[in-house]
């Protein structure tokens, strides 16, 4: 009898104390692939979430329509408003996968990002989507851009952001936490990608955007939106993407143009990278140096040098490492001269460097990071000339 | 209370009976106490008017017998010239048999050393009449010489119909016993390989041969297996599986206890390694015990090929176990409880073939899993002309059809489809049928837990498992108790050179299988040439 009594606890608690009730048949769900916070006319914020057509995206059951339904809802919080939406749609919306965050440029200039706690907050949200800002349109707008890449956009833009990182290096790859991390280091500033909507937003909102070769509209990743504390103040362009990739060891691979003579350039894909800031104070100036090792290889060249010899070798690693160099001060000389903000983290890096005197100065980081000095120590290394080591053009020449 | 039950039910029994079918008894009556002329209308008395007994007068020399013998069970053809020949016109033609000593040396010399046995009550001879002997009672003679002619009408060796391989030995046992001990006995040349033999089935009276390694196995294994056979108590045995049924330490799971095999060098390679074989008559289902949850992961194919494929296809069987096991219900439950777990794209897949589907998915899966069953069970006792059509109808109609009609998603076509073809997997039937079981309980629970219940029901199926003992053997081991030494054929295959000890939970008596030995190289060439 004890032991079934036992039994019988055990059960119970088994079942009383799991907590996982969220029973819900899959046709009765929608997948939320993107959300785009606006600022609201009435309420704080008007949310917009794209809800997928399933049916639409398998080419097997496609019937033509369209591939998500879009709709916006306006309220203080995003949470009361993520369960308004049955004010629009017939099924029960699954946040879970959610790939997309969308910010409105307004929401941003003005700060009003407290909605992120919520996104962190919430145990249906993964902390994998990408945060986006939609420069010089509405988010909503970016969501309701149709194309052929799997139909929906924020679909389409997930995917297009991560080869964009992973090819050329044109995307920050911020997600959620480390926005969080960016906006709460000191010695820090936050960035996001900012992508802005090519063409009339009218058409793209509809099935018939996918019948031309060029879009009549299209959502194209744009440039660097940079970040004072919680307010976004001021866009950088791509170039600027690839250099804060580099700076802060994020890069994956991308490709550097070199002019090796009059008019003659030459391309080499860098394949490895590896950055390593060294920060020092002197008094009252900072002083970061910056050192990169890359490997790479040519993948083009307009100059047919004699490509099986040591030195040309040489020369190569020589012009792609001064190029790089240059590219990597010109940008950090941007945010010095013209936005003071340390979106590197420089500062993060000097706080565990010299914490000491990193402490005494941390309230006036930007002002300091201004004023530093900044070296750049790129060394990179050809390994190979593709598949052919002369070029065909030498054999034209003569 | 009990005694006044036990009354009650005698009575009962007894009054079921109706007087004229009263059961006859062979009591032990010694011939020399029955005289020549009443033998006869004992015998007949004690086997009724059954049809098929004869009892002939004839003539033994100069002596007067009777012969006694069930027509449909000997061979009445070998009968016939032996009456001729050997009986009744012996060598010697005038010999008359007088007494026991006479009798016997009249047996020895017709029918051999081993062909004849004396017998001297009555018991003894209705049993040997049974089992497809003739009784010869020769007057004035307080024995009977008793003839083997026994019938063997039945099946050759053919080939294993349920655990077949690719290479290796084809020969499979049959219902005959002695034809199967024959073939363990071909294969172990080895005096210590000792079958005893026990009577099991109070009715039927049926040969059961328990067969050991002397040396080899565990004497306390042994005694228990020769223990629990004993205590039998049962009016018949037709299968090896009513004994496993009997004997087995606990009977309430859904895991066999005992593991049962038709190949001979599988029962081989078994009794070697310390195990206890239990062979029935009557049935080409042997008896291996005791038994562990990995042997039903074993093929005998796997010594006979190479051991890297072997340890690969090891582990396919163990993924195909948890595929058959778990596939439906990780369906059910992700779909129903966990859709974060998919990626989008697949996630997406199965939203839009599910669009229309009218059942929730633990439904769906019912139907499916269901008309499995029983599309699998009408395939097994259709008559065979049927065959094509029950494919057809079953592949077609239900699978193809059911998916068009919308009824069901085409995923779940495949997730049938899956688990059906992993469950067939095992080289061992009785232990797939457990899995199918259990699934059905996992599509339960995961309809309403989600993975958090198919978690639950699989912790409460280890928990179960550990807990179940195959004659004093754990039955997870050598997994828990971790046995290191005995890892070396358990989800791998080693070479076999290296499976230089007996499995160590089985404690046999003698651990060495054989030395312990390299791989095998070819000779190590010495400097300078070969020869001087």
């Amino acid at each position: 009898m004890k032991l079934y009594g036992k039994l019988i606890i055990s059960v119970l608690i088994v079942f009383l104390l799991s907590g996982c009730w969220d029973r819900k048949e899959l046709s009765e769900i929608k997948l939320v692939s993107g959300m785009a916070v606006d600022r609201g006319d009435d309420g704080k914020y008007k949310v917009t979430v794209e809800a997928l057509n399933a049916a639409e995206l398998n080419s097997r059951t496609s019937g033509g329509y369209a591939p998500a339904l879009v709709e916006t809802i306006e309220g203080e919080t995003l949470s009361e408003i993520s369960h308004q939406f049955s004010q629009y749609y017939a099924q029960y919306l699954v946040f879970s996968h959610m790939k997309l965050l969308v910010i409105g440029e307004d929401v941003a200039r003005t700060g009003m990002i407290d909605f992120i706690d919520y996104l962190e907050r919430n145990r249906e949200l993964r902390d994998d989507f990408k945060i986006l800002i939609a420069k010089d349109s509405k988010a909503s707008d970016v969501l309701k851009v149709t194309n052929l890449y799997r139909k929906s956009s924020s679909l389409k833009l997930s995917t297009q952001l991560e080869n964009m990182f992973q090819d050329w290096g044109g995307d920050p790859d911020m997600r959620i936490n480390d926005f969080i991390n960016d906006i709460t280091l000191e010695g820090k500033e936050a960035i996001l990608n900012a992508v802005v909507v090519k063409g009339d937003k009218k058409v793209g909102a509809t099935v018939e955007n996918m019948n031309n070769v060029t879009p009549e509209a299209i959502v194209l990743v744009d440039s660097l939106g940079i970040f004072d504390k919680k307010k976004l103040v001021g866009f950088l362009p791509l170039e600027d993407t690839r250099v804060y990739l580099w700076i802060t060891n994020k890069f994956k691979n991308t490709t550097l143009t070199v002019q090796c003579g009059e008019d003659e350039y030459s391309a080499v894909r860098i394949i490895h990278s590896s950055t390593d800031v060294q920060t020092k104070m002197d008094g009252v100036t900072p002083e970061f140096n910056i050192n990169i090792k890359a490997e790479g290889y040519i993948e083009g060249t307009q100059c047919y040098k004699a490509l099986d010899k040591i030195e040309t070798f040489k020369k190569y690693e020589d012009l792609v490492s001064k190029d790089a160099s240059e590219k990597i001060k010109s940008t950090v000389e941007k945010l010095q001269k013209e936005y003071e903000l340390d979106i590197f983290g420089f500062g993060e890096i000097m706080r565990r460097q010299h914490n000491a005197q990193f402490e005494k100065i941390k309230n006036d980081w930007n002002q300091y990071f201004s004023e530093a000095k900044v070296n750049v120590d790129f060394e990179f290394i050809l390994r190979r000339t593709g598949i052919r080591s002369d070029s065909f053009l030498d054999e034209v020449e003569k | 209370m009990k005694k006044f039950l036990k009354k009650l039910l005698s009575i009962n029994s007894k009054k079921q009976i109706p007087s004229n079918a009263k059961p006859t008894k062979a009591e032990e009556i010694e011939m020399k106490k029955i005289s020549f002329e009443t033998v006869k209308d004992e015998i007949k008395r004690i086997f009724g008017n059954t049809a098929d007994l004869k009892a002939d007068d004839i003539l033994v020399g100069k002596s007067e017998a009777i012969i006694f013998y069930l027509d449909t069970v000997i061979n009445t053809d070998f009968l016939k010239d032996m009456l001729g020949q050997t009986l009744e016109n012996p060598v010697e033609q005038d010999i008359r048999i007088t007494s026991e000593d006479e009798l016997r040396a009249f047996g020895k010399k017709a029918f051999g050393v081993s062909g004849y046995k004396l017998i001297n009550t009555i018991s003894e001879m209705i049993e040997t009449i049974l089992e497809g002997r003739i009784a010869v009672v020769i007057k004035g003679v307080p024995a009977a010489l008793t003839i083997s002619f026994i019938n063997s009408e039945g099946r050759t060796v053919s080939e294993p119909t349920t655990q077949t391989v690719v290479r290796g030995p084809k020969d499979a046992f049959v219902e005959d016993i002695s034809t199967n001990i024959n073939l363990i006995r071909k294969r172990i040349k080895n005096h210590n390989l000792q079958f005893e033999k026990f009577k099991v089935g109070n009715e039927t009276r049926t040969s059961v041969y328990v067969g050991s390694v002397k040396g080899v196995v565990n004497d306390k294994i042994l005694e228990e297996v020769q223990k629990r056979i004993k205590d039998i108590n049962i009016s018949a045995i037709f299968e090896s599986a009513n004994i496993e049924e009997l004997i087995q330490d606990k009977s309430a799971t859904v895991f066999p206890l005992a593991l049962n095999t038709e190949r001979p060098d599988s029962v081989c390679s078994a009794l070697l390694d310390g195990k206890i074989a239990i062979i029935t008559d009557g049935t080409p289902f042997i008896l291996l015990v005791p038994a562990v949850l990995t042997d039903f992961f074993n093929s005998s194919e796997d010594n006979y090929q190479n051991y890297f494929m072997s340890s690969f296809i090891r582990m396919i069987r163990y993924l195909s176990f948890m595929i058959g096991l778990l596939m439906p219900s990780a369906y059910v439950g992700v779909l129903t409880f966990h859709p974060e777990l998919l990626p989008t794209t697949l996630l997406l897949s199965v939203i839009a073939q599910r669009e229309g589907v009218p059942f929730p998915a633990v439904i769906e899966v019912f139907i499916m899993e269901i008309t499995f069953e029983i599309l699998r069970e009408a395939g097994v006792r259709m008559p065979r002309a049927v065959g094509q059509t029950v494919s057809i109808v079953g592949a077609l109609v239900i699978g193809q059809a059911a998916a068009e009609a919308g009824i069901i998603s085409n995923i779940m076509v495949i997730i049938v489809a899956i688990t059906a073809i992993a469950n067939f997997v095992f080289p061992n039937y009785s232990f797939a049928n457990a899995s199918r079981l259990i699934r059905f309980v996992l599509i339960i629970v995961a309809s309403i837990l989600g993975l958090y219940g198919v978690l639950l029901v699989l912790i409460f199926m280890v928990a179960h498992l550990s807990s179940l003992r195959s004659f004093g053997v754990p039955y997870l081991a050598p997994v828990a108790p971790f046995i290191v030494e005995d890892q070396k054929d358990v989800f791998i295959r080693t070479p076999i050179w290296f499976q230089n000890k007996r499995p160590a939970y089985l404690s046999p008596s003698n651990t060495d299988k054989q030395k312990p030995q390299g791989s095998p190289s070819p000779p190590k060439q010495t400097k300078g040439g070969s020869g001087s």
